[in-house]
């Protein structure tokens, strides 16, 4: 999911010609506070246009703790976007002030109500204590999202190559993220020069069970898609594990086993997220 | 008209794909003045286009204003938002 700025036409116009699996248009820290305006009406003609490939669109809004948010949403989720992105989450009880106004705003435009999905990022250490409840605060939370620069603030260090300062936390949030039922997404890698960092950073996040990843430059994406897209090999596989088991289930079998590896609910799970991400179960799930 | 006295608000940017709104008060009627790489093959096309953004806001071709355009390619999503948000912080719905 690629990050462009609010208020950069030529960033708007272009981003999805990068390919990723989705946008993020931002309000938030990428727009000064004297742009805000400006910004909101770019992002609503540009949704209303509505020229974005095939990626899903988001929109990060300003965080619910400023006085800015309610009217980022009556902007644009009149256009109909999948989502809003709320920064700086730290209690359920504010993503129930979102859902509110999100309903309220899908009411009056005629957007089905509870079309509109809410991201929410931790970027507190507050907000990531609270994680599990958060993601279970609203229907429309459909994933939960440590932060990066602000949470290393917030917990008194820095961002460093290694990620050891977000390590916990995205242990935590795989955690709660699977228990609500909700995604786990990862924040940007911030040196878009270091194809190599961004790598293993990726590899790291994919091997803790995270969905996807955001990007802040285009030539991070095809690294996310790299870490993300199933190799031939373990799409094979993983179509021989689904064929298998519904072959034993039409025989009544509750196991079966292939290539001497009994197959079990778990191993047919994983074979058929394989699949999802490889968009072969009419579900794409892998995110760059 | 004291020059020091004429309200002023601008929107946008010179960047690519993107263009420069500025609305002054000026006399009657409106003035839309463009220039800017797209001028010469477009310019009738994008002074419609200004003309009905600021219609749709309730600003008519008889109101006392200038309007200059400072195009680096924006096309017509671009322009209509530049000209919105420069004319709504003209009228000081929004402050520039």
């Amino acid at each position: 999911m690629l990050y462009l700025p609010g208020n950069n036409p030529n960033m708007l116009l272009r981003g999805h010609l990068f390919k990723p699996d989705g946008l993020i248009i931002d309000l938030e820290d990428s727009v000064s506070r004297h742009e805000k305006d400006a910004a909101r009406i770019l992002a609503r003609d540009v949704l209303k246009r509505g020229e974005f490939g095939k990626c899903e669109v988001t929109v990060r809004i300003n965080g619910t703790e400023t006085d800015l948010w309610r009217e980022d949403i009556s902007f644009v989720v009149p256009q109909g976007v999948s989502g809003v992105r709320a920064p700086k989450v730290e209690t359920p009880q504010a993503v129930k002030d979102l859902d509110e106004e999100i309903s309220s705003v899908e009411s009056k435009s005629g957007v089905q109500v509870g079309s509109t999905k809410i991201f929410c990022l931790l970027e507190t250490a507050l907000g990531v204590w609270n994680a599990y409840d958060i993601a279970k605060s609203s229907p429309r939370v459909t994933a939960i999202i440590p932060g990066g620069e602000d949470l290393a603030a917030d917990l008194r260090t820095s961002r460093s190559k290694e990620g050891t300062e977000l390590e916990w936390v995205r242990r935590m949030l795989i955690v709660a993220a699977r228990a609500a039922g909700v995604d786990a997404l990862d924040t940007v890698f911030p040196n878009i020069s270091d194809g190599d960092g961004l790598r293993r950073e990726a590899g790291f996040v994919k091997q803790l069970g995270f969905d996807g990843k955001s990007v802040i430059h285009p030539s991070q994406i095809p690294i996310i898609h790299e870490i993300y897209t199933p190799t031939d090999r373990e799409i094979d596989t993983a179509q021989r594990i689904v064929a298998a088991a519904k072959e034993a289930a039409e025989r009544g079998l509750g196991a079966v086993a292939l290539d001497g590896r009994m197959i079990d609910a778990p191993v047919i799970r994983r074979a058929e997220f394989t699949l999802e991400r490889a968009g072969q179960m009419g579900k794409s799930e892998n995110r760059g | 008209m004291d020059a020091s006295a004429i309200k002023v608000a601008q929107a946008g940017t010179v960047e690519s794909m993107d263009c420069r709104v500025t609305i002054a008060e000026s006399d009657c009627p409106m003035i839309i003045e463009i220039s800017g790489i797209s001028a010469a093959r477009f310019k009738a096309a994008m002074q419609a286009k200004v003309a009905d953004v600021l219609e749709s806001l309730g600003a008519s071709q008889d109101a006392c204003l200038k309007v200059d355009v400072q195009d680096n390619g924006a096309i017509d999503v671009v322009l209509g938002a530049r000209v919105e948000a420069a004319y709504l912080r003209f009228i000081g719905v929004y402050e520039s």
